[in-house]
């Protein structure tokens, strides 16, 4: 080392490798470069297949099958996203787009607010008491994660089907609440847990009880686990498919994943109207996702590295 | 001041009114022209609307009256002797009523039958009334059909509040230790009794019936051990979907499992050391990076389908375009004798490929797109175990002449396995669970070649309405996953840390 | 305004005994310090007063009131925590008003206690701070307000200054007293800090092992001790012991430890003269051990020699680590004291101010 840095290079192209390739502290450029490569790479994998589905909803109807790889394609047009929201007079069909989003909005923001009101709830429990059983529902609960979510499909469906709620909102909601419970508790338990109960304590001798403890101090200090349990369960039931494929079959009653699966399925397979409906949907899903990703990912963190 | 603040203070609700007022109004203007086109209207909002805040007003009706039931039991006390003989009876009569009232709900789910005698009659009774009373109500006009049920829950609602305040000022409360846990933990532990507990058994029975299409699901069903026995062989002789058989598909499915984890794992833990340093652009890319778990997996799922095409999908177009290039150098090479032999050989074996008609290429289309789908999530995970590792232990680490590799093995591997092994251990589980990806791009096809279990299971129960043997394949599942995770637990020594 | 009363206070965590009958009264407007070591169990003490912690056994009272299955809301009493317990989404003004709110108290009072209070501590411009955005000692004061905003019957502070810095400590004590005696309420104050004690408290409480060992005015505490345990804790640096034995001859009782013999004063030998050889401990204060150039005239002084292990010169003091046979033992002596480290040198020991102490039951023997 010592000998290394006392020689002074003589020719500066000496110098320039050294200085290049080898640094005692920090990264050279030499792998700063490849550090940078690597990720341009990696992020040209994770992100062009996402532009190709724009791609493929701007082109025109009569230019949908090429081997074209341009991002923007040749006369690109937005008749495909105006289809898709407004029907299209001239083939006589209307739109079921928004009825397939408002069923999925509708279904999924109910399934998520039962979920987050009881795992809230209990979550405290779970967190703040010490009662006989507390253990035990705890390993429960991870263990029904265990249960592979086809499992009980089946005689949630029969289930469903007797109760007559076959192609309701409210079928798909029960089979939904199922998934998102147990993992809610789960989470909110994790954040309770880090809340100091010297707050709950100070605040009961300031004249709270148990009630107004909760709704005046863990509620508003819990906020951001709320929302991110609220985000899980939502995003969870957003874009599920195969159940919702089982418990609703008639158009009127689908999810948006079934109706865009609709595109994809017909004979004159519409390409462009299945991409403009997916940019449609993805866009502000993945604004809201990449804007809350920091909060997801610490609740991500927080729930594996305690539980 | 004081103005001041008030203003302030209404301020930010007075823009939010605005601005949805205003993109309420834009909406309104750029739609309205197009309403014909669209589906979606005013009435079928409505009608949900009011089918969903009927259903939670029910559920959180009878969450709350169930509760103060509970509440009552644990924190009142009766008075005299009197009121106390009076508040039990009341309270075992209303106890006794639900417990009606769940057997008629299990039995309209065929859990089991009582039949049409006496004893299933009165079992059956307090739905009869409840039916009844709906009649009543409707035909002495104070209810409407839609509205008779709300009615008679309104109605049966009083009667059980009457009852409760009854027994609250015949009582005088007392302390309980515990009641409040089990007041809190109540509503959830009801929701998972009946969308986990109850459906569990309803699977058990199942698996031992004949149920299936021909049977009309259960109407028709047989019940016995018998049953249960022919379809364990008939899961593991027979066919498990229509095509393909159990070990087949069990190879497969670990297969599946084992490489997406291995891929998960490895690709997520490369990124996330490549990000794990100080440098320009970060937040680009951990921003660009973690778009495939960002767009809604369906809608990724349907798109790499349509990658996978033969002729216009992206993949068979890279490599048609590589075959092209690969041909042409080996034109231009052909006099170097052996570069220009291994480009010919090159370009004879790298070129399009079927992806949905030969079984290999199809299992590889969904593994890579499962790969590409769940690595920016790992990557993320890892991502957090690492920046909570100090850096202060490698800093003493170099001090001690440790290597970069030395560190990675004895500092960053020990330090991330609480993150990771959980991580892992999910990971296995959920893979192992997932089909969505493979239901949408191949349809387990062709020939049922790129099945997992428990696609299997769903094409058995949804395509070919096998469902007790369904039933009884998803309990053999469980089994396997169940025989996992007690392994798991063994190793790591169980749940204790995680749930003092 | 109002005592407190503990009754035979037992409790248990499990099958861990952490109070043992605990038996005590805090008289109305009094600042009762509890000191003991850690884990002595002060703090499950304070709140069980609190009603944070269920009562085993026993009974607490404030005021004439048994608070037993009385709410924590409804004991009118206010408390302090060590970790001051602010409530972070609140600002300063929400977290001293909190428990007004609660009560339903009109605005226009709780602005004006909440000022009041806030002129008290001098903390009026950080009303509408977050507690984040405030030091250890602010946030101090703001806990200090929360629980002074209330007027309640008992105030109860549990380790309140132990976050801060040596010095704001030492402000921040003298602050408190003279809270006391402008509120003129009951205080209860846990530390384990014996110069807190010493300084803020009307009386002190020393409890060990869930014991209470002693409850006594400051002085009387350090000139009386009752026993081993509270002589070792109170007073610093700590008292001296020696194994020792009485000896007595001819109504002269001697102190014999084995290396030196010293006499005990006529005056005070009365409990001695029939305990001829009995096994004691020989306590000595290091205030009461000088060096005998600058003794005080007209005491009982006895000499006994030793060496000189270490000096540590404070200023206006200087400790010398004296070594006798088999004894280590500490005096305080005069700054002019010209003994250095190595040298043999005879120390004077007060007669006076001397303690004995029964071996077995360690109870002071007098
Ligand atoms: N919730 C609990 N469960 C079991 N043991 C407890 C609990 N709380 C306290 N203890 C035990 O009771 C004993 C007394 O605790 P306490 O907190 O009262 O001590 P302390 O005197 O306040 O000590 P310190 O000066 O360190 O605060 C300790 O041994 C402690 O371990
Ligand atoms: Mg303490």
């Amino acid at each position: 080392m010592t000998t290394l840095s006392t020689q002074k290079p003589s020719n500066p192209i000496s110098r320039f490798f050294r200085w290049f390739f080898y640094r005692s502290r920090g990264d050279s450029p030499f792998k700063t470069i490849l550090i940078h490569a690597a990720l341009i790479i990696a992020c040209v994998i994770a992100v062009y297949p996402v532009l190709r589905v724009v791609t493929i909803s701007l082109r025109p109807n009569d230019t949908l099958l090429t081997t074209d790889l341009r991002i923007i394609p040749e006369n690109a047009t937005l008749d495909n996203y105006k289809e898709v929201l407004f029907g299209s007079p001239e083939k006589n069909r209307k739109s079921d787009f928004f009825l397939w989003i408002w069923n999925s909005i509708s279904i999924v923001a109910v399934t998520s607010v039962i979920s987050v009101i009881l795992a809230s709830i209990s979550a405290y429990a779970f967190s703040r008491f010490k009662f006989p059983g507390r253990s035990a529902g705890l390993v429960f609960l991870l263990t029904t994660q265990m249960i592979p979510a086809g499992m009980l499909l089946l005689p949630l469906f029969i289930m469903i089907a007797k109760l007559k709620m076959i192609n309701t909102p409210l079928g798909l909601l029960i089979a939904y609440a199922v998934t998102a419970v147990p993992l809610t508790i789960w989470t909110l338990k994790g954040y309770y847990d880090t809340i100091p109960v010297d707050l709950e304590e100070a605040a009961l001798i300031d004249g709270a009880n148990r009630f107004t403890v909760f709704t005046n101090i863990i509620l508003p200090l819990s906020t951001p686990a709320l929302a991110i349990a609220f985000l899980f369960s939502f995003m969870g039931g957003w874009s599920e498919y195969l159940v919702a494929r089982v418990v609703l079959q008639k158009n009127e009653s689908f999810t948006w994943p079934l109706g865009i699966f609709t595109y994809a399925q017909q004979f004159t397979v519409s390409w462009g109207q299945f991409a403009a409906a997916s940019v449609l949907i993805a866009i502000p899903v993945m604004a809201l996702f990449l804007y809350s990703s920091k909060w997801l990912i610490s609740g991500l963190t927080l729930g594996s590295v305690k539980g | 001041m004081e103005n001041e603040n008030t203003f302030r203070r209404y301020l930010p609700t007075v823009l939010w009114i605005a601005a949805l007022t205003a993109v309420y109004f834009t909406l309104n203007t750029l739609i309205s022209p197009y309403a014909d086109g669209i589906t979606l209207n005013g009435k079928i909002v409505s009608e949900h609307v009011k089918e969903l805040g009927g259903f939670l007003l029910g559920i959180f009706g009878s969450i709350a009256l169930i509760e103060i039931y509970i509440y009552q039991m644990f924190f009142r006390t009766p008075k005299d002797l009197v009121s106390k003989i009076v508040t039990r009876t009341l309270q075992v009569i209303v106890a006794i009523a639900m417990v009606m009232v769940i057997a008629t709900f299990l039995e309209t789910t065929d859990l089991f039958r009582m039949g049409d005698n006496p004893i299933g009659n009165f079992f059956r009774s307090p739905i009869t009334g409840f039916t009844n009373l709906k009649d009543t109500l409707i035909s002495s006009g104070i209810a409407t059909k839609d509205s008779a049920t709300a009615v008679a829950g309104v109605f049966v609602s009083l009667l059980l509040l009457v009852v409760f305040a009854f027994i609250h000022f015949t009582s005088v409360p007392r302390n309980s230790r515990y009641g409040l846990a089990y007041l809190l933990i109540l509503p959830a532990f009801l929701g998972v009794l009946f969308l986990i507990i109850y459906p569990f058994l309803f699977e058990i029975k199942l698996a031992f019936s004949n149920a299936s299409l021909g049977t009309q699901a259960t109407k028709n069903a047989q019940y016995g051990l018998q049953y249960g026995w022919a379809n364990l062989v008939a899961l593991f002789t027979g066919s498990v979907a229509k095509d393909a058989k159990f070990f087949e598909v069990l190879w497969r499915t670990i297969l599946w499992t084992v490489i997406n984890v291995t891929f998960h794992v490895a690709g997520g833990m490369g990124l996330a050391i490549l990000l794990h340093r100080p440098m320009k652009l970060q937040g680009v890319y951990r921003t660009l990076l973690i778009f495939p778990w960002a767009i809604p997996a369906t809608i990724a799922a349907m798109a790499l389908r349509n990658e996978f095409d033969s002729r216009y999908g992206l993949f068979n177009i890279l490599l048609g375009n590589l075959n092209t290039w690969l041909t042409n150098v080996s034109h231009g090479t052909a006099s170097i004798i052996g570069i220009g032999n291994m480009f010919a050989w090159l370009a004879a074996h790298i070129g399009p490929v079927s992806w949905k008609q030969d079984p290999f290429w199809a299992f590889v289309s969904i593994l890579i797109s499962n790969i590409w789908l769940g690595i920016p999530f790992m990557s993320v995970i890892i991502l957090g175990g690492l920046q909570s590792i100090s850096q202060e232990y490698y800093e003493a680490a170099e001090i001690d002449g440790a290597s970069k590799w030395q560190q990675f093995r004895n500092i960053t591997i020990p330090l991330l396995r609480p993150v990771l092994t959980p991580a892992i251990v999910l990971g296995v589980v959920w893979t192992f669970n997932k089909f969505d990806i493979i239901y949408l791009i191949t349809q387990g096809g062709p020939q049922e070649k790129t099945d997992i279990l428990v696609s299997s299971m769903y094409k058995a129960a949804f395509s070919f309405y096998r469902y007790g043997f369904t039933a009884m394949f998803a309990l053999v599942i469980f089994a396997i996953l169940f025989l996992f995770t007690i392994f798991y637990l063994r190793i790591t020594g169980g749940l204790k840390s995680a749930t003092e | 305004m109002a005592s407190v009363i503990y009754n035979n206070v037992i409790k248990n965590f499990g099958n861990v005994e952490v109070i043992k009958n605990l038996n005590f009264e805090v008289k109305d407007k009094e600042f009762l310090v509890l000191v003991g070591p850690s884990g002595c169990g002060k703090t499950t003490a304070l709140r069980m007063l609190a009603g944070l912690e269920e009562i085993t056994a026993g009974e607490i009272s404030i005021g004439d009131r048994v608070v037993n299955d009385v709410a924590p809301k409804d004991r009118d009493i206010a408390m302090v925590f060590q970790s001051y317990a602010l409530y972070p989404h609140m600002s300063v003004f929400d977290n001293m008003a909190f428990g007004l709110k609660l009560r339903k108290t009109s605005k226009d009072e709780i602005k004006r206690r909440v000022n009041e209070a806030a002129e008290i501590l001098d903390i009026t411009h950080l009303l509408d701070r977050k507690p984040r955005q405030l030091s250890g000692g602010q946030r101090q004061r703001v806990a200090v307000g929360r629980a002074i905003v209330r007027e309640p019957k008992v105030f109860l502070f549990d380790e309140p200054l132990s976050n801060l810095d040596a010095k704001l400590r030492v402000q921040m004590r003298a602050e408190i007293s003279k809270l006391h005696q402008r509120l003129q309420t009951t205080f209860i104050y846990v530390t384990h800090d014996q110069t807190e004690a010493m300084t803020m408290a009307s009386r002190i409480a020393v409890i060990n092992k869930g014991i209470l060992q002693q409850l006594d005015t400051p002085q009387m505490l350090y000139d009386h001790p009752n026993n081993l345990f509270v002589a070792g804790f109170i007073g610093s640096p700590s008292m001296n012991f020696f194994p020792a034995k009485l000896s007595v001859s001819g109504g002269k009782v001697m102190v014999d430890v084995d290396t030196f013999q010293v006499q005990v004063p006529d005056a005070l030998a009365g409990p001695y003269k029939n305990m001829d050889g009995k096994k004691v401990v020989f306590g000595i204060r290091p205030e009461n051990i000088h060096d005998p150039e600058f003794a005080p005239p007209n005491i009982h002084g006895e000499k006994v020699s030793a060496k000189v292990d270490v000096t540590e010169l404070m200023g206006n003091e200087t400790f010398l680590y004296l070594v006798n046979g088999k004894n280590i033992f500490i005096a305080r002596v005069d700054p002019r004291s010209q003994k250095r480290v190595g040298d043999e040198v005879q120390v004077i020991f007060d007669m006076d101010k001397f303690h004995v102490f029964d071996v077995e039951t360690e109870e002071a023997i007098r």
